[in-house]
């Protein structure tokens, strides 16, 4: 084609534009995922029991502001990473600050607890299935993050990736803790982590294939 | 004369108000920036080079929500050139896969590759032409000796000698003047 008649086209079509965009399309891929995700959970794991007592334990609200810090923070990098002059990203270590809290809180209860009941403080009843359950509700998200960046772009595929599957994975673990009655600080900072890690590796794995513009 | 980078923002963010007219001189500007952004890097055919820059216009104009109002716009454009180019590079499989792409561009390493390889021709431009394609043939493409020479319809040892004659040129050149 001529570069002139494709000028003309291209300038034919010129809607505007909202500011933060990029903000929107992240909000809604994430929204319309975390449904998926609630829905999943409600459906296929059920709500826990312990409602009244969860509410006012601190174990509860440890895990969710560790899953939500985590996943705010990684949907900040992750929004970064769907321009194509993201830069280097200096601040991504404050992503380990959400990480060495919940180890510090770990060790205190380490701490206050016979070293004969670490093992099972740490598998808790439900290790096995932790992980693998934490993937599984990340997925609905990661999808629409996959989806909002079909109009971005990204110029670090793995990176993008890896950041949109961590955000996805974290607040997985989050919609996770609706159902998941486990209570220790390790416990979540082993099993959830490694759920939100897969989620961010399968990420990093899949992202220079589905974000390629 | 060359927009400059202040002129070039306010087309651009007239275009994302909807501005078409500021759309199409935006568009019209980048046409010569490319097309020099483009040659001091690739040693393509023109016709690659000006499909290049009309996938970038294309880029510019589909993509155009994730550029940042508050930032430079060159920095945008380049970062989406560069993109372009190694995205092409891959398609017509030259260097990388696009899982390369990635960290080339994060560590700006690509530009330093490029010049390096295009240091490298204009050294090699001034050997005798049996030499520069030996090395050429066979260190910077990578083919073995003996490929080369039947490419070449030479000898094999014809082809080490041309090599090893070529490098100590060029090494003596390096050195030269000290």
């Amino acid at each position: 084609m001529d570069m002139e008649q494709l000028i003309d086209r291209l300038a034919a079509d010129v809607k505007p534009v909202p500011r933060h965009s990029i903000a929107r399309w992240i909000a809604l891929g994430l929204g319309l995922g975390a449904i998926g995700s609630i829905a999943t959970v409600l459906l296929a794991f059920g709500m826990r029991q312990d409602w009244s007592v969860a509410l006012v334990s601190y174990h509860f609200w440890v895990k969710w502001l560790y899953t939500l810090s985590l996943g705010l923070g990684a949907i900040l990098v992750t929004a970064r990473l769907a321009r194509p002059d993201a830069g280097r990203l200096r601040h991504i270590w404050l992503l380990g600050i959400p990480v060495a809290l919940l180890a510090t809180i770990g060790l205190v209860e380490m701490s206050r607890t016979a070293p004969g009941d670490w093992l099972a403080m740490w598998l808790g009843g439900s290790w096995r299935d932790c992980p693998r359950n934490v993937l599984l509700l990340s997925m609905p998200m990661f999808v629409g993050l996959l989806w909002a960046f079909r109009h971005f772009a990204p110029t670090n595929l793995h990176a993008a990736g890896a950041a949109a599957g961590l955000a996805s994975g974290a607040f997985g673990a989050a919609v996770y803790c609706i159902h998941c009655p486990e209570v220790s600080a390790i416990f979540v900072l082993t099993w959830y982590t490694l759920g939100i890690a897969l989620a961010s590796a399968l990420g990093a794995l899949i992202g220079p294939r589905l974000m390629r513009w | 004369m060359r927009a400059s980078e202040q002129q070039l923002r306010l087309w651009m963010i007239g275009g994302l108000e909807g501005d078409a007219n500021a759309h199409a001189m935006l568009l019209r500007a980048l046409v010569p920036l490319l097309q020099s952004f483009y040659r001091r890097r690739m040693s393509g055919r023109p016709d690659d080079i000006e499909d290049l820059v009309q996938e970038t216009l294309m880029a510019v104009h589909v993509r155009r929500a994730t550029y940042d109002r508050d930032r430079p716009f060159t920095g945008w454009l380049f970062a989406v050139a560069r993109y372009k180019m190694i995205d092409h590079f891959r398609r017509s499989r030259i260097h990388c896969t696009v899982e390369d792409v990635a960290d080339i561009l994060v560590s700006e390493g690509f530009e330093d590759a490029v010049s390096a390889r295009m240091d490298v021709d204009r050294l090699l431009a001034d050997l005798p032409p049996k030499q520069a394609d030996a090395i050429r043939g066979t260190h910077v493409d990578g083919n073995s000796i003996a490929d080369h020479a039947r490419r070449m319809g030479i000898g094999e040892s014809d082809v080490k000698i041309s090599v090893h004659r070529g490098l100590k040129a060029l090494a003596a050149r390096i050195k030269g003047p000290n």
